[in-house]
């Protein structure tokens, strides 16, 4: 099994060696690729410095973007499975080979959830991911603890329809759009770290029309989206 | 508000959704652009079935009728709707811009290697 680890990296020159090292020390079976998001800091400069695998997007795409870089990038080259892990140093490597061993139970999609056997606190920033568990289990009927989880090892089917389809963006919906179409979802609890530097792309307005956008999408919308092949 | 009026508002709302959703279908538009028409054809059904909020709206700003409310709502929405794909297209064009120069450079970068191998 040939596994891409993407770091999605938009201006992360603090912590990306960091990352790229730890990642390197707990799993050094897998291949990686940094996916430079046009950063205007020394990102870029630093991955040259160490020797980092690196692909640098000229224009900053966002989120979805880079997404769609990384798992094109494992598709063209061949591999069997994706994930992203944040260039930020709130993933943990160490539970990468975890998803994989569920992946290899027969799943299609594999998330690294933070609320599997643990409680989701009360804040408003988990009433969003709440009610966006909440539509997913009713249009989809099934539970997904964390939607807004960042780690999502994918496997080559479901690597091939973000690669190519347009509205395949890394938010909740698409995994709703993959689980009406078949695919196998689980997940596996995860510890995540407090970001270590950077700032939340999340402010409070985003948040809301994030929200919004999200309901409408998994409710409203995906009912007439076209199965994918 | 006529009733006239009303149905012509829900007929034309309910196809400019069906036509968003066709798009989407056709993979011609992303959801997330999509959004904006959804809500304002939502809007649009709900004030044409409960003109009730457009008598209460008019009422509280001060406008004569409920149609001027209507009218300056979509006024407003799409002044601002103009305003926000201004933003987009400067930030479009700032990109293919930077795409363009990024691949002229390389390209050149290219044909100075390629030179100076025929040199050697």
């Amino acid at each position: 099994m040939k596994l891409l680890v993407f770091i999605p990296a938009y201006n992360e020159e603090k912590s990306i060696k960091k990352v790229v090292d730890n990642l390197v020390l707990k799993c050094p079976q897998y291949d990686y690729v940094i996916i430079n998001d046009g950063s205007t800091d020394r990102t870029e400069q630093i991955c040259e410095e160490n020797g980092f695998a690196c692909i640098s997007l000229p224009i900053n795409l966002g989120l979805d973007g880079v997404f769609q870089t990384g798992n094109k990038y494992a598709y063209l080259h061949g591999y069997d499975l994706a994930i992203p892990f944040d260039g930020d140093g709130q993933h943990n490597a160490e539970y990468i080979p975890l998803l994989v061993d569920k992946m290899n139970e027969g799943y299609d999609i594999v998330v690294g959830s933070r609320f599997l056997n643990e409680k989701k606190p009360n804040n408003l920033r988990m009433m969003g991911s709440r009610i966006i568990s909440f539509f997913f289990k009713l249009t989809t009927g099934v539970k997904f603890t964390d939607p807004t989880a960042g780690m999502r090892l994918v496997n080559r089917k479901i690597m091939r329809q973000i690669a190519q389809n347009q509205n395949c963006g890394a938010e909740p919906d698409t995994w709703a759009y993959f689980v009406k179409n078949g695919a196998r979802l689980a997940e596996v609890q995860v510890k995540m770290n407090e970001r270590a530097a950077g700032t939340s792309y999340f402010t409070l307005g985003r948040s809301f029309f994030f929200m919004l956008r999200m309901c409408i999408s998994i409710v409203f919308i995906q009912f007439f989206r076209k199965g994918g092949k | 508000m006529s009733t006239e009026l009303r149905i012509v508002l829900i007929v034309v709302s309910i196809l400019v959704l069906i036509y968003v959703l066709r798009k989407i279908r056709q993979s011609k538009l992303n959801i997330i652009d999509s959004i904006f028409w959804i809500v304002v054809a939502v809007i649009l059904i709900l004030l044409s079935v409960f003109p009730q909020i457009a008598f209460f709206l008019s009422a509280v700003l001060g406008i004569q009728t409920p149609l001027n409310f209507i009218f300056l709502l979509i006024i407003a929405i799409l002044i601002l709707k103009v305003f926000l794909m201004t933003i987009k297209i400067s930030q479009l064009q700032e990109k293919t811009k930077v795409l363009a120069q990024k691949i002229a450079y390389d390209e050149f970068e290219k044909k100075i290697e390629d030179t100076k191998e025929e040199d050697q």
